[in-house]
């Protein structure tokens, strides 16, 4: 029999008895949350209707007119374009490359410790530290990778070729962050009970098959986690690395919203068009995590 | 009660006198003056000397000298500064946040401050392009400084290769020039392209050439201006310089390396640049270089170049004593031989006739011939309303909106006329913006 809804309500009326207690538990959180979210973001919506100078000595109430401006502007709107395939590919180049090292490591008996300590490096590097290495090494005159690449007659140039600047960003972005996934997957790879892949290897699995039909629907709801949190991940965190490598550019190819905030925002000053595109990002954030879980979750099968 | 807060007072007493030991005994006599500058490296050095200088000559004031990063940090940092009241007394402001600080209302005028202080200072001897950059209604704003203007540094060696004395004077010469570097392989590259080339290769090309950038005089004539600059022969620029950028005559950098190694490691064989390079430059010995006027076009008579650098600004909301404090240390930084030593220890151009007289009769460019060439630009012909300078609002903004539409323009995305005119468009609307802002101030 099912346990009914009612049951679990009443597990949590059993465990607190009155209203002061779980509120008291709640409000350091709750403090941080106000003080580093909801004035802030606040701010920010009071801020998207005025237009003001640097200054602050002038300061004109322009209803939506912050909000027409930028999406009226073909600019924002390929910063929009380029946010969408940029988290997207990010997404499932992290994934699909923290998998397949997952899969590799966890069949690994020696040396195992050794090979994940290597992997996990890159999250100890600054972005920053990590953008400029990922500029170097495929800088059109000097990098030693574009050497490769120009000897095998690509014509590589991040600083031209809008497509090649977006990949080095994906790139540089997904490698800092494979190890972020890469941990969370191994911990849920070693939480596949292992009597169901022997059972499957003696019916005659190989090791593939037991990883695809068995550890990888076992894995899902870390991998939607992990999903989600590229995503965050890849919506406002990739901040430094595109500072780094390309300053947004050629022509706006690697500008991403998070970093045409900071460029109007804190570059130019413009507070109103800056606030106005917080607000707006904070918006396509929230309604992109809404159908994230509307509609991924509903294919992820938390009860293996 | 009373002992506690007896013995509580005595205790502050005593750390406010360990403390005082620890600090220099004048900074408690001497009246502090905060002064925040973008020059870092071996210019911060010179920065800080100069302040030394300063300090030493007198005993009333002290001028802190800070390096708040580069310029466009130092200028964020002032304004976040201003609006939570603790602004510093002096900031160094590039040439393109003028419009911005002369109606940011946070500002003293130099000249009135300096009349006001009843200070010596001839403001009819700074050199014109100068003085006509940060004037506004007769009157200079703020105190010039470093000024440069860009020049061409070229490799002799390489020039000589391909069967060249120098540089040829006019644009389409000196572009036949670097296609016969690069096809004899005196040089991998004709031109390394600068991170500033917006100025020197694009604004600098119209001043010379006398072609306008925006109408109303370049914006001296009133908030109502607009960019006009893809009407003009910039368009046959743009489009000479997509077709070097196709053809590997000229290099970009990237980021990660700068376009001046490009250069000095021989890789490049000229290089268009701000005329205070000349300290970076000279102390790489790798090749054997000199430096030429910019080149102009064929059928146009070339006029002087526009400046580039920066300016000290006053800021508003000091007490009178430090504000006496300012003016001595502009009036110090005016005198004729400090600006020599500035001039000859950094590249800058020395921005008084004064001080080029000084500099040329002691015979400094017998010896540093490359040294006069920026002055001698600078003064070239009489300023017309398109070489005076440039006085947009939002101008940082529009900058990067240019830069970013050339960098379509490199990529081949956008032909040179659809990339200035998309530059254009969205520079008047920041000339809009700025003007709804400040209606009537100007």
């Amino acid at each position: 029999m099912p346990a009914p809804a009612g049951s679990t309500r009443g597990l949590k009326r059993a465990h607190f008895r009155e209203a002061r207690l779980p509120l008291l538990l709640l409000l350091p959180q709750l403090l941080v949350l106000l003080l580093f979210f909801f004035i802030p973001a606040l701010r920010a919506l009071s801020q998207s209707f005025v237009l003001t100078d640097p200054f602050g000595n002038s300061v004109q109430f322009v209803w939506f007119d912050n909000f027409r401006r930028l999406l009226a502007s073909p600019e924002y709107r390929a910063s929009i374009g380029v946010t969408f395939w940029f988290t997207l590919a990010q997404n499932a180049l992290t994934i699909v490359v923290s998998l397949v090292l997952a899969f590799a490591t966890d069949r690994i008996l020696r040396g195992r410790g050794f090979y994940r300590s290597i992997i996990l490096l890159p999250y100890a590097i600054a972005p920053v530290i990590a953008g400029i290495l990922w500029a170097f090494l495929f800088n059109t005159a000097v990098g030693p990778i574009s050497f490769v690449l120009h000897g095998l007659g690509i014509d590589w140039d991040p600083n031209r070729h809008g497509i090649d600047a977006f990949l080095l960003v994906t790139f540089a972005a997904s490698w800092k962050h494979i190890c972020y996934d890469y941990i969370f997957l191994i911990a849920a790879l070693l939480s596949v009970p292992p009597s169901l892949l022997e059972a499957a290897a003696v019916d005659g699995a190989g090791p593939l098959l037991r990883f695809v039909r068995i550890s990888l629907p076992m894995i899902g709801p870390t991998i939607f986690f992990l999903a989600v949190m590229n995503f965050v991940y890849g919506f406002f965190e990739t901040f430094a690395i595109v500072d780094a490598v390309t300053h947004g550019g050629p022509g706006g190819a690697t500008m991403i919203l998070v970093y045409k905030v900071y460029i109007d925002g804190f570059v130019h000053i413009d507070l109103g068009s800056s606030a106005a595109q917080s607000v707006l990002m904070m918006i396509f954030a929230l309604v992109l995590t809404v159908l994230q879980f509307r509609y991924v979750e509903r294919n992820v099968n938390y009860d293996v | 009660m009373n002992l506690t807060k007896r013995s509580l007072f005595t205790g502050m007493l005593a750390a406010g006198i360990a403390a005082g030991g620890v600090v220099p005994a004048f900074a408690q006599q001497r009246v502090e003056i905060q002064f925040w500058h973008a020059m870092s490296g071996v210019l911060g050095e010179r920065v800080d000397e100069i302040v030394k200088r300063f300090n030493d000559s007198q005993t009333k004031y002290a001028v802190v000298a800070t390096n708040k990063g580069n310029y466009d940090e130092v200028i964020n940092a002032t304004i976040a500064a201003y609006r939570a009241k603790k602004a510093p007394q002096i900031v160094q402001i590039y040439e393109r946040g003028f419009m911005a600080m002369l109606l940011s209302g946070a500002i003293v005028p130099v000249q009135d401050l300096m009349t006001e202080k009843k200070k010596q200072v001839d403001f009819s001897d700074f050199i014109k392009p100068v003085a006509s950059y940060y004037q506004y209604k007769g009157k200079l704003m703020s105190m010039p400084f470093n000024s440069s203007t860009p020049i061409l540094f070229y490799n002799k060696e390489q020039f000589e290769k391909a069967g060249f004395s120098g540089p040829a004077d006019t644009w389409a010469e000196f572009e036949k020039q670097l296609y016969a570097i690069k096809s004899k392989g005196a040089a991998e590259c004709g031109s390394s392209l600068a991170g500033d080339y917006f100025w020197s290769l694009m604004e600098n090309y119209s001043t010379v050439n006398d072609q306008p950038w925006g109408t109303k005089s370049n914006g001296y004539d009133g908030l109502d201006t607009e960019f006009v600059y893809n009407k003009t022969r910039l368009v046959q620029q743009v489009t000479r310089l997509q077709k070097w950028v196709n053809d590997g005559i000229i290099q970009i950098a990237g980021q990660g390396l700068s376009p001046q190694q490009l250069f000095t490691s021989g890789k490049c064989a000229t290089y268009f640049a701000s005329t205070a390079a000349h300290g970076g430059i000279e102390r790489e010995p790798s090749i054997k270089w000199s430096a030429t006027y910019l080149p102009h076009e064929a059928d146009l008579t070339a006029r002087n170049s526009s400046i580039g650098g920066a300016t000290l600004w006053v800021m508003k909301g000091h007490k009178s004593e430090e504000y006496d404090g300012v003016a001595a240390f502009l009036e110090f930084l005016a005198k004729p031989d400090l600006q020599v030593w500035w001039h000859e220890v950094t590249g800058y151009v020395p921005i008084s006739n004064t001080a080029y007289q000084m500099a040329k009769s002691a015979g400094y460019y017998k010896d540093h011939p490359t040294r006069e060439i920026a002055i001698l630009q600078l003064n070239r012909g009489t300023p017309t309303p398109n070489s005076q300078g440039f006085h947009f609002g939002n101008y940082t903004q529009a900058t990067f909106a240019l830069r970013e539409e050339m960098e379509s323009v490199f990529a081949n995305k956008k032909t040179p006329q659809q990339g200035l005119d998309d530059a254009v468009r969205r520079g008047n609307e920041l000339l809009r913006q700025f003007e709804k802002l400040n209606a009537g101030k100007y």
